[in-house]
C-alpha cells in the first residue's frame, strides 16, 4: 500500500553530501545512550554541519521496561509503585496521580487531612525536583559547584521524606484511599526549619549562577520555542509556560487543596532557555509560599480510609485524570472492564511530550547550545520510555 | 624514639623495620599495588534509571561524599575508568551497549551491581518483555548492593567490600574463570544459598507452596519452561 | 462548554458521530474514514478550538476483534476536554495520521505502531519507537506470545 515502514538506518542515510571540495560536509554523530549530558539513557543522532546542528533524531527504548503491560496483570494497589519508577524525581506526584485516578473512578471520597498532606508533599517534591534540576543544569553547562549546593539542600528534604514515608527516592506513600503512614511527629518542625533555612539560600543561588555573564550569554535567545509550536508539539509544564502560554493545571483544573490557596504562576516571554531557567527558580519560591500557607493548618483526621487488603474494583469504562508535576502534565488513562486488574492502563507522561520540542529548537544552533537546550527541558528518560 | 615494632599492616600494606640510621619498609609489591588500586577506583558514569540518582549522584554529592573513599573521579569514557557501577534496569536494547562498555574497560576492572534491577530484574521481572533479569547475565559482577534504590550508605558498604576484596589480592581475573559475586549486605559467614534455603522453607511452611512442584513447572527462580 | 452543548455542536458538524458510553468526560465515536476531516474541523472551529492533543493511545478489544484508537483533546481557550475514539479491525488496522494537525501526533502514533501494530497513512516517518527495528510482534496486544516473558506465579 506504499506505507513504507522505515528503519533507523534508512532515516539516517537520507542526507546528501555537499558538492565542491572547499565546502563543508554534513555528517552524523551519535550522542550515545551512555553520555554524561543526556540525563539518562537517551540516544541522540545529530546531523551536524561543522558545529551547527542541522537535525536531531532522538532514539528511544534503552530503558523501555513495558510498564503498561505489567500494569495489565497487577491489581491497582500493586501498580502504585510502578509510577514511582517512571519519574523518580516526582515520585509523590506520580503516586498521587495514580491514586487520584483510581479514587475518582471508584468514587472514593477523601477527607481534608489526606488532601492537605498530599498537597504538602507534592509541593515539597516540586522544590526538591527543581533543586536537583538546578544542580545538574549548572553541571551540564560546566559549573560543578551548583551540583553540590543543590544536593546539600535537597538532602534536607530527603531526610524529611524519609522520616515520614520510609524511603528516600521511590516512596510509594500516597495510596488509593489515603496515605501509607501517618505524619511523623517531627514533620512540621522540620519543614519549618527548612523554610527558614532555605529562603536566604535562594539569594545565594542567584548570586552563584543566575547573574553570571557566561550563563546569561549561553541561555538568552538560545533555543527559542514559539507558543504555537509549543502547543502543537504537546509541551506542558515550565517548557510551555516559558513560551508565554498560561497553562497550569493547579489553576485551571484544581485538585487537592489548591482551590483554597493563593499562589502565582510565572509565565515567560520569549521561550528561550533563560525563561525556562528563571521560571523554575520562581516556581521554587511559589512552592515555598504554598508550603508556608499549609504547614500550620493540617487538619486532624484519619490518614487511610480503606483497609489495605481490599482489592479495589473500578466500574466499567474509561477514565482520564490529570495532574501537574514538576515537569508538566501527567495523565493516567485507565480502561476497566469491571475486574480487579485494569484492561488497559496508559500514562500520558510529561517527559515524552516535552522531549520532541528539541527537534524544533536545536536546528540552527551550535552543539554547545544543544546541551543547554536539552538540560533546560528537564527530562527524565525512564518517563519517556516507560 | 617513636618508632614502633608492631606492624602497621592494618593501616598500610608494609612492615616498618627500624634499623640503625633510619628504618626499612618491607612490603610485597602486589599488596602495595592492590592498596593503591583499591583506594583510587575511578567509576564510569553509567546510570540508567532511579538508582543513578541515589547511587551515583547523591552518593557523590554533599552529605554523602564519595570522594573520601577515593572514587571521586567519575569518567565518562570507559577507557579511562576501572569501576563500572550498574545503577538501574538493563533492558534488551541496552544490553549490547553495556557489554561494549565493559569490554572497552582495561583490566583490572570491577563491577558493582546496585539496586534490585541490576541484581535480578527488580520490580519488573513479571510480564515485562524487555527487562533483563539481572545484569550478571551480560557481564560478570563482583559485588551486589541490594536495595530499591540502595541508600548511599549501603552503596558505600558495597564499595568498601570491593576495596577489601581488592586488597586481599583479587586483581587480574583469569579468563574463563567466573568468580562468585559477593552480596554486600550480609554479615560475614552467611552465604546467599543459605538465605535461599531459609526462604524456601518459610514459603513451604507459611504459604503452603510445594517448592518441588513449583520448580518443576519452572515457574519460580527460573525461566518459564515449555 | 457544557457536555450537552458540546455534543450537540459536534453532531451538527458531523452527523454520524455517536456518543461513547461509560466515559468520565465527553466522548464520541466516529468511523475511521471521516476522522481526519473531523479532527481538522475540531481544531479550526473557533468555538471548539481543540489545540492540544493530550494523548493518543490504543485499546486491544480482542473479544470484539478490533482496536479502539483514543484521542484525548483539550482546548486551552474554552477549557473543555473531548475524547474521540475510532475502531479499526484487528486484521487490517489502517488509519490516517494526525501529524499534519498536531505535530506531537507523529510520535504518539509511532508508539502505537510499535506496541500495537496500527498503521498510519500519511505519516512522515513510521517506524518503531521503543523496540528494535527487527523486533517480531507487537507487545501490547493481548495475544502476544514471547518465550522471554516471565509469568507471575499464582501465589504471588
Amino acid at each position: 500500500m506504499g506505507l513504507g515502514i522505515s528503519t533507523l538506518e534508512k532515516r539516517i542515510h537520507l542526507s546528501k553530501e555537499t558538492g565542491s571540495p572547499l565546502s563543508t560536509q554534513e555528517y552524523f554523530v551519535n550522542m550515545g545512550p551512555q553520555h554524561p549530558s543526556t540525563h539518562g539513557v537517551l540516544r541522540l543522532v545529530l546531523k551536524l554541519d561543522g558545529e551547527t546542528v542541522k537535525e536531531v533524531i532522538p532514539v528511544l527504548g534503552y530503558i523501555h521496561r513495558g510498564i503498561e503491560k505489567i500494569a495489565e496483570h497487577q491489581t491497582y494497589r500493586q501498580s502504585v509503585h510502578l509510577g514511582d519508577r517512571l519519574d523518580y524525581l516526582s515520585a509523590f506526584t506520580y503516586n498521587w496521580a495514580f491514586s487520584m485516578a483510581v479514587e475518582k473512578a471508584a468514587g472514593i471520597e477523601l477527607n481534608d487531612r489526606i488532601q492537605t498532606i498530599r498537597t504538602l508533599f507534592a509541593e515539597l517534591q516540586r522544590i526538591q525536583s527543581h533543586l536537583l534540576w538546578w544542580g545538574v543544569f549548572g553541571m551540564d553547562l560546566g559549573a560543578f559547584t551548583p551540583f553540590l549546593y543543590g544536593f546539600r539542600d535537597r538532602e534536607m528534604l530527603t531526610d524529611i521524606f524519609e522520616e515520614t514515608a520510609g524511603a528516600r527516592l521511590t516512596m510509594n506513600y500516597i495510596q488509593p484511599g489515603g496515605l501509607m503512614y501517618d505524619l511523623h511527629p517531627n514533620f512540621v518542625k522540620k519543614v519549618k526549619n527548612f523554610l527558614k533555612y532555605f529562603k536566604p539560600k535562594l539569594k545565594e543561588y542567584d548570586a552563584l549562577l543566575s547573574g553570571n555573564i557566561i550563563l546569561q550569554q549561553r541561555l538568552r535567545k538560545v533555543g527559542i520555542l514559539p507558543a504555537e509550536q509549543a502547543l502543537s508539539l504537546g509541551a506542558t509544564g515550565p517548557v510551555l509556560r516559558a513560551s508565554g502560554v498560561s497553562y497550569d493545571l493547579r489553576k485551571q483544573e484544581p485538585y487537592g487543596v489548591y482551590p483554597q490557596l493563593k499562589f502565582e504562576v510565572p509565565i515567560g516571554k520569549t521561550g528561550d532557555c533563560w525563561d525556562r531557567y528563571w521560571i523554575r527558580l520562581e516556581e521554587i519560591r511559589e512552592s515555598l509560599h504554598l508550603v508556608e500557607q499549609l504547614i500550620d493548618h493540617i487538619p486532624e483526621g484519619k490518614f487511610m480510609l480503606m483497609k489495605p487488603a481490599v482489592k479495589i474494583k473500578i466500574p466499567e469504562g474509561s477514565y482520564y485524570t490529570r495532574l501537574e508535576t514538576a515537569r508538566g502534565v501527567l495523565g493516567v488513562f485507565i480502561v476497566s472492564d469491571g475486574k480487579e486488574v485494569p484492561y488497559r492502563m496508559h500514562f500520558r507522561t510529561p517527559n515524552f511530550n516535552n522531549l520532541w520540542s528539541v527537534t524544533a529548537m536545536a536546528p540552527g544552533g551550535r552543539l554547545a547550545d544543544l546541551v543547554a537546550i536539552l538540560s533546560s527541558l528537564d527530562i527524565v528518560v525512564p518517563d519517556i520510555d516507560r | 624514639m617513636g618508632l614502633t615494632r608492631e606492624p602497621l599492616i592494618h593501616k598500610f600494606p608494609f612492615y616498618l623495620e627500624p634499623i640503625p640510621g633510619g628504618s626499612l619498609v618491607l612490603a610485597s609489591l602486589d599488596k602495595m599495588i592492590n592498596w593503591a588500586r583499591a583506594n583510587s577506583l575511578w567509576p564510569l558514569t553509567f546510570g540508567t534509571s532511579c538508582c543513578a540518582i541515589e547511587v551515583m549522584m547523591a552518593a557523590g554529592a554533599s552529605h554523602h561524599d564519595l570522594a573520601r573513599f577515593g572514587a571521586e573521579v567519575t569518567r565518562p569514557s570507559p577507557r579511562q575508568a576501572d569501576l563500572l557501577v550498574i545503577a538501574g534496569t538493563i533492558v534488551k536494547r541496552m544490553a549490547p551497549r553495556l557489554r561494549t562498555l565493559y569490554e572497552q574497560m582495561a583490566e583490572p576492572r570491577y563491577v558493582i551491581a546496585t539496586g534490585s534491577c541490576a541484581i535480578s530484574g527488580g520490580p519488573f521481572i513479571y510480564h515485562s518483555y524487555t527487562t533483563i533479569r539481572g545484569a550478571d547475565e551480560i557481564i560478570p559482577v563482583d559485588v551486589y548492593v541490594p536495595g530499591c534504590p540502595p541508600r548511599p550508605e549501603e552503596f558505600f558498604y558495597g564499595l568498601l567490600t570491593l576495596q577489601k576484596m581488592i586488597k586481599e589480592g583479587e586483581t587480574i581475573r583469569k579468563p574463563g574463570v567466573r568468580r562468585r559475586p559477593v552480596l554486600a549486605a550480609l554479615p560475614p559467614g552467611i552465604t546467599l544459598s543459605q538465605i535461599q534455603k531459609e526462604f524456601q522453607k518459610l514459603l513451604e511452611e507459611k504459604a503452603c507452596v510445594n517448592m518441588q512442584e513449583a520448580q518443576e513447572k519452572g515457574k519460580i527462580f527460573g525461566r518459564k519452561k515449555e | 462548554m457544557e457536555t450537552q452543548t458540546l455534543l450537540e455542536k459536534l453532531t451538527a458538524l458531523e452527523p454520524t458521530v455517536m456518543p461513547r458510553e461509560k466515559s468520565d468526560c465527553p466522548a464520541i465515536t466516529i468511523s475511521p474514514e471521516l476522522l481526519l476531516g473531523f479532527m481538522k474541523k475540531l481544531k479550526a472551529e473557533p468555538s471548539l478550538a481543540f489545540n492540544i492533543l493530550c494523548t493518543h493511545t490504543a485499546i486491544d478489544w480482542i473479544a470484539e476483534n478490533r482496536f479502539e484508537l483514543i484521542y484525548q483533546l483539550y482546548s486551552l481557550e474554552h477549557a473543555h476536554s473531548l475524547r474521540v475514539s475510532t475502531s479499526v479491525p484487528r486484521d487490517n488496522p489502517l488509519l490516517s495520521s494526525m501529524s499534519s494537525i498536531w505535530r506531537i501526533a507523529q510520535w504518539q502514533e509511532r508508539e502505537v505502531y510499535d506496541l500495537f501494530g496500527v498503521l498510519y497513512h500519511g505519516h512522515p516517518d513510521l517506524r518503531r519507537l521503543f523496540l528494535e527495528d527487527d523486533w517480531k510482534g507487537f507487545p501490547l496486544r493481548k495475544d502476544y506470545q514471547d518465550d522471554f516473558m516471565l509469568e507471575k506465579p499464582e501465589w504471588a
